[in-house]
């Protein structure tokens, strides 16, 4: 069942050098206790995707031109400013990629987790601060009581997000957005803090919108992924339909692109070479008539540049934007 | 092997003063290289991975001699640098070379590309105007540039190109030895599959010898031949890489291994080792081995004996004492 209807989901950034369509008609249902990943490179929307749920675009750069998010059968593109704040933190809430920019440097850690408390459960500051110290415990802060009361430069950057973690759940949300919560992260860290996450996912009810550009990570916790590419959804899938069968030749050069830990790129002795995905990500003032990805695409063809391929459901629950999966099948055989 | 290493180096240290209090008096010292040592032949890679605060920036700055060794020596094809001046240093800086993380800070935006890439032609008197246009031109074209943008200022390259760019400025003046410090690490995927190649290339033509350093794994399995594991300053192993990545003998690499996420859902590893903690600062490291106080394997020992460097199999060097010379090297039972 879900929970959060995405819909032709379109945000656009209006800049010097034009209109950057930075969100270009995404659409994707996130369900009940699930962990959706959305996957892709810098420039690609998956940020601007979790932002505009949240409503959190600038309005002197950019907004949401057009489609719509349903949070539980409610419209959030239309609420007020005021409703919106109801929800963010309390039904939905996000962690961020950096937790020092995002934790206010003068502020307890306390103070921060018991004011987003007091703010949706309307409780008492001190029942907060109680609430507060539930929380670091639960994302297994030790000695949490003395940690509330310090502050977010005393403590490591894993035990940062961490905190970040504690304020996010605080109100119980049904959906929790993380965007790149582990990139900043050194690997031992982030191994604490995915394994942390995954158990805390059992504990709580909420469903989970992963935002990462690192394909083991999808791996490690996703159920089902959604790949973006300029703006635009190529391909969606269970995790593990995706990494067995990408369709999209996007999905598909990005994973054979990856210099794997797991195994040895040998060929005859000699180091083998890198599948190269050639040249760049387009600029989004362009206007881009067709595939996006089809300037860079080893199977495109006149139709990729002319017509913008339609998402086709061409294996079971696995949706592909591209005119020739058919080929893409054919070559990975 | 009769041929010199291209760069060697030997115990070498990097301490940093921490100077605190009314009167700035020295406070503490961060170690952060701690004894050091190891070598690179012409061809060939060495990787240092660590994760922060590891030193192995620190090592990348001190062979360059960008910083002062505190202790130790540096070998640049056989002659020792350790003790030159800026000035005796100069006619050697032409060997080693380095690309850094991020070409943007690093290069200044008020010149043009052409004339970057330049630069070290002039300065070390190797080619003047029209000679010098040539070379780069030709610098362009082999690090997949093309010519026409030597006009161009960096602001008006993409990540990838401005790392071909640093990798062409690099290369201008024929060196023996690349340090590329997370040369890959800001760029996406698909683009530092392109760098990746293009040094692989590189190499492989001019016979580099590069000393890379990142804290990737997938990369480091990838590009390098040997691989250093540092913590804490100290390098806690060295190997060859498949020897690393299929027999990791420290706990720590053991630990870094099964800790990075593998891009593949049917191989979740049932068992994922998850160290407790975090790094401890370099400035008060633990006693005796550094990685005793996350580490799942430790005895009583481990608290007061720092390990020693040795070379337990044929080209595997490890430092941690349940792994003594002549020692099992099966997998270790934790005592946690």
């Amino acid at each position: 069942m879900s929970i959060l209807q995405v819909r032709d989901l379109a945000t656009h950034f209006f800049t010097q050098d034009g209109v950057a369509r930075a969100v270009d008609g995404v659409s994707f249902d996130l369900n009940h206790r699930e962990t959706l990943a959305i996957v892709g490179e810098s420039g690609c929307g998956k940020s601007v995707t979790a932002l505009s749920i949240l409503r959190l675009i600038q309005a002197e750069t950019g907004r949401i031109v057009g489609g719509s998010i349903k949070f539980e059968g409610r419209e959030l593109t239309t609420l007020t400013e005021e409703e919106m704040r109801g929800i963010r933190g309390h039904d939905i809430s996000m962690i961020f990629q950096e937790p020092m920019t995002s934790l206010n440097p003068v502020l307890t850690i306390g103070t921060q987790i018991a004011e987003n408390v007091v703010r949706h459960m309307g409780v008492s500051w001190k029942e907060a601060l109680d609430r507060s110290q539930e929380m670091l415990e639960l994302v297994k802060i030790s000695d949490a009581r003395r940690r509330l009361d310090e502050y977010p430069h005393q403590l490591s950057g894993g035990m940062r997000q961490r905190v970040m973690i504690a304020i996010a759940l605080s109100c119980n949300p049904r959906v929790l957005i993380a965007d790149e919560p582990t990139t900043a992260l050194d690997v031992t860290i982030q191994a604490q803090i995915l394994d942390l996450m995954l158990e805390l996912k059992e504990k709580i009810d909420a469903a989970i919108i992963m935002i990462t550009h690192d394909l083991g990570v999808v791996a490690e916790t996703a159920q089902r992924v959604v790949v973006m590419y300029a703006g635009r959804k190529v391909e969606e899938a269970t995790v593990e339909e995706l990494f067995a069968v990408p369709l999209h030749p996007y999905t598909r050069g990005l994973m054979r692109a990856i210099p794997r830990l797991d195994v040895d790129a040998e060929d005859q002795g000699r180091r083998a070479r890198l599948q190269e995905i050639p040249g760049m990500v387009p600029v989004l003032t362009q206007v881009i008539t067709g595939c996006a990805f089809a300037p860079r695409c080893p199977f495109a063809t006149a139709q990729c540049s002319a017509e913008r391929p339609p998402l086709i459901e061409s294996r079971p629950g696995h949706l592909a934007a591209c005119w020739h999966t058919d080929k893409v099948l054919e070559a990975a055989a | 092997m009769s041929e010199k290493p291209s760069l060697e180096v030997r115990n070498l240290k990097k301490h940093f003063p921490l100077h605190g209090g009314l009167l700035q008096r020295q406070t503490g010292t961060v170690r952060a290289v701690d004894g050091v040592s190891f070598s690179i032949r012409r061809g060939e890679t060495l990787g240092v991975v660590g994760e922060s605060g590891c030193g192995k920036s620190t090592v990348g700055k001190t062979v360059l001699k960008l910083l002062e060794p505190t202790a130790g020596e540096i070998l640049l094809d056989g002659v020792n640098v350790t003790d030159f001046s800026p000035g005796q240093m100069w006619s050697h800086r032409r060997q080693i070379q380095t690309v850094f993380q991020d070409p943007y800070s690093s290069m200044n935006p008020r010149m043009r590309a052409g004339d970057i890439v330049g630069e070290p032609l002039e300065n070390f008197g190797l080619a003047h105007g029209k000679e010098r246009d040539e070379q780069v031109a030709a610098l362009f074209q082999r690090v997949g540039l093309r010519p026409e943008n030597m006009r161009k200022f960096t602001h008006e390259f993409s990540g990838g190109q401005r790392q071909r760019l640093g990798i062409a400025k690099a290369l201008s003046v024929n060196p023996e030895v690349i340090v590329a410090d997370e040369p890959v690490s800001a760029l996406d995927v698909s683009v530092q599959a392109q760098v990746l190649n293009l040094m692989i290339d590189l190499q492989e033509e001019y016979r580099l010898a590069y000393l890379f350093i990142s804290h990737d794994l997938g990369v480091m399995r990838h590009i390098s031949h040997r691989i250093a594991v540092m913590y804490l300053g100290r390098v806690v192993e060295l190997t060859d890489k498949r020897s690393l990545f299929t027999r990791p003998l420290h706990p720590y690499t053991e630990a870094l291994l099964s800790a990075a996420p593998v891009p593949d859902p049917t191989k979740k590893r049932a068992q994922r080792i998850i160290l407790p903690g975090d790094v401890a600062s370099p400035a008060k490291p633990p006693s005796g081995c550094h990685f005793h106080t996350r580490c799942p394997y430790a005895i009583a020992e481990c608290k007061t004996i720092d390990p020693a460097l040795l070379e337990v199999a044929p080209g595997h060097q490890v430092a941690c004492i349940r792994r003594p010379l002549g020692g099992d090297l099966a997998p270790l039972t934790p005592t946690v």
